[in-house]
């Protein structure tokens, strides 16, 4: 529950944010492609983060599962 | 199968007084404000009331206030070091206010707020509005050092850095969907397994069985009120994490 949550949460502001950016550019389908693939980055970058497979412990968090 | 059921029926808002309309949405004050009036209530009543006394040797009530404040206490100053001891009551107001939103909905035929994706998600505004307002007040642009994580070799910080934004964004999207998504997955399911004993004692002989659904709607009450807790401990945590890179952002 709470890695997929942290994924998917990626994948909604990627998505958000390109929906604002072709809005605002009138870049129709690009910024939503762009910006999702990216949102998929994070989301990925995100679980790895939270699970403690990467270096960085600034978002260790003592519980990892449910 | 004469009896039929619906398992969102319980999260329907039901306007308890009608305050008037803005074009065709209609204001009231439902239900679910009405939980919110009493968790702030009940958390008035258990902190202010229960320490009036003051005793040094604390009553029950006391002894669970200050152990609350302790514990938040604790994880705050875990998360942020010394200067962070400014956001504890803001922590700890969103901490109490989730837990007893979470037991509140506990109580059978209540209503859990926490269930409803807005109430959340105006919650997890608050704190990284707090974020980005505290830390743009204090750093200035040298706030924009969250999306700059140290120890990376230069060119890659041209994808790190936008990873990093759209991190930042989904932050609240996160903090908000977990909450939401744990208590109205929780209702659901308890109200679906509580309903199969039901099915079951009217199926005729497959009665027998009935007995295994209850057995797991029992350890599935005591599942949530696990996860009622543990969810508002985790919301004060990444608040309190969060707020860390208000106070010292690029690390």
């Amino acid at each position: 529950m709470r890695l997929s949550t942290e994924f998917i949460a990626g994948v909604i502001a990627g998505g958000i944010l390109g929906y604002i950016v072709d809005h605002l550019f009138g870049s129709k389908p690009w910024g939503m492609i762009v910006m999702v693939m990216l949102g998929f980055v994070t989301g990925i970058y995100n679980v790895m983060r939270v699970s403690g497979f990467s270096g960085r412990k600034t978002e260790k968090d003592p519980r990892q599962e449910s | 199968m004469a009896v039929s059921i619906d398992p969102i029926h319980q999260f329907e808002l039901q306007p308890l007084v009608t305050l008037g309309h803005i074009g065709k949405q209609q204001l009231a004050f439902t239900q679910s404000a009405l939980y919110m009036f009493a968790a702030v209530g009940i958390i008035a009543l258990l902190t202010i009331v229960a320490t009036a006394g003051r005793s040094v040797v604390p009553g029950r009530l006391q002894s669970l206030a200050e152990t609350l404040y302790e514990f938040i206490a604790d994880t705050v100053h875990q998360a942020t070091g010394a200067d962070g001891k400014r956001f504890l009551p803001l922590v700890f107001s969103l901490f109490m206010f989730v837990l007893i939103l979470n037991l509140l909905g506990m109580i059978p035929y209540a209503f859990a707020v926490t269930s409803h994706l807005i109430v959340t998600f105006g919650l997890a505004l608050v704190v990284i509005l707090t974020v980005v307002i505290y830390g743009v007040a204090k750093h200035g642009t040298h706030f924009l050092g969250v999306f700059v994580p140290s120890g990376v070799p230069k060119p890659l910080l041209l994808i790190m850095v936008p990873i990093e934004i759209v991190s930042f964004l989904s932050r609240p999207i996160s903090l908000s969907v977990r909450l939401f998504a744990n208590i109205l997955a929780g209702h659901i399911a308890l109200k679906i397994f509580a309903f199969f004993v039901v099915q079951l004692l009217v199926a005729g002989a497959w009665g027998v069985l009935s007995p295994l659904p209850l057995a797991l709607t029992i350890a599935l009450t005591a599942l949530e009120f696990l996860v009622a807790a543990l969810q508002a401990y985790v919301f004060a945590t990444l608040t309190a994490v969060y707020l860390a890179d208000a106070l010292h952002p690029g690390h």
